[in-house]
């Protein structure tokens, strides 16, 4: 896979490239690093209330079966639109939870092969689209913004539209 | 968001109380602990980010970036505030590049300035570009597929690239849509 080893190289060249330009410009770069480090734990502080929030929400979503009544409501429409039973469940879980969605996925890959059309739907819907309740708790923690709900829905909407598209490419491709 | 959680909330809560009325504390216990466990690992990905972009900032290397990208980004979100486009276009590369945890600090800067200088468009366009997820290489994915024995794990790249694009695209098209009357009365002012 020269793609993902590619990927791999990517950060230590970053950090070697930007590190060598500050050298060169003087920078002394004990003490820069430190500085940034320092800001570190107040932000993961800051972000904690809304972690917290959100991974409960999600977690008592998924527990109460309301995630499956939905996955079964919802199923019929979602493979009406060419989007397989199988991935519903993903495409409702993204939004909430990363790290949630990324053992459905895996799970999904070993269940029904890695290279099937159901697989590779999920991937691409898992890629696609993004984890919005997450963003718009933590991007917008400190800054006085009540009103998300348009751009939440947009981006909603368009992931969701994304979805779609991905598994008509899956079966064309 | 205040909506959202309501309305979530309730509807899971009710459906304990009639079903699993034990499980409820414990669910919520649960995703306190995750929150607990993922706040500890976005710390380890802040103390290496941080540290990395303070250096970056240090030698002068984010001014630089930023007068390339002001124009661009300028246009993209209708901003005049040089230091919140700044960290909005620096964002905005470290979700392409795909960087795990690079992002976040960044975005909250800029949300935080956007929101200051009370320009809800660029807040809202940075909110969405991030939530359609603009990304070249999908690395979890990619891993995954590896490691589930895939043939060739590559081959949902293409798809996926044009999907994101397409949700972005869209994204950032209704959004300006949405705020085309407001633009426009704020450009005969």
């Amino acid at each position: 896979m020269t793609l993902s080893r590619i990927a791999a190289l990517l950060v230590p060249l970053l950090f070697v490239a930007v590190f060598v330009y500050a050298l060169c410009k003087k920078v002394k770069l004990y003490d820069s690093f430190t500085a940034g480090v320092k800001e570190a734990i107040p932000l993961a502080v800051s972000l904690f209330p809304y972690l917290a929030a959100i991974l409960m929400l999600s977690e008592l979503f998924e527990q109460s079966g309301l995630s499956s009544a939905l996955t079964r409501m919802l199923a019929p429409v979602f493979s009406a639109l060419g989007i397989p039973a199988e991935i519903t469940k993903l495409v409702l879980l993204k939004p909430f939870s990363g790290s949630g969605s990324t053992a459905l996925l895996s799970e999904l890959l070993s269940a029904y092969g890695a290279d099937s059309y159901i697989a590779r739907c999920a991937c691409v819907a898992y890629g696609s689209s993004e984890t919005v309740f997450y963003i718009s708790a933590v991007y917008f923690s400190s800054a006085k913004k009540k009103r998300l709900f348009l751009p939440a829905a947009i981006s909603l909407l368009s992931n969701f539209l994304a979805v779609v598209l991905g598994c008509l490419l899956c079966r064309v491709l | 968001m205040n909506v959202i959680f309501a309305v979530i909330f309730l509807l899971s809560s009710l459906l304990f109380l009639f079903f699993d009325a034990n499980g409820f504390l414990s669910a919520l216990l649960s995703g306190a602990e995750k929150a607990a466990v993922l706040s500890v690992s976005l710390l380890f990905v802040y103390c290496v980010w941080l540290g990395f972009f303070k250096v970056m900032e240090n030698s002068g290397l984010s001014k630089k970036l930023s007068s390339r990208l002001f124009p661009l980004s300028k246009k993209l979100f209708r901003s005049n505030d040089r230091e919140a486009l700044l960290y909005a276009s620096e964002n905005l590369s470290a979700n392409l590049l795909g960087l795990p945890g690079a992002p976040t600090p960044l975005g909250i800067r800029a949300a935080e300035r956007f929101c200051a200088e009370k320009n809800d468009y660029a807040a809202d366009m940075l909110f969405v570009l991030n939530a359609t997820s603009l990304q070249l290489l999908p690395t979890t994915v990619l891993s995954l597929r590896l490691s589930a024995g895939s043939a060739s794990p590559a081959d949902i790249l293409l798809p996926t690239l044009i999907c994101t694009l397409f949700s972005t695209l869209l994204g950032a098209v209704l959004l300006r849509l949405c705020y085309l009357k407001k633009l426009r009365a704020g450009q005969k002012r």
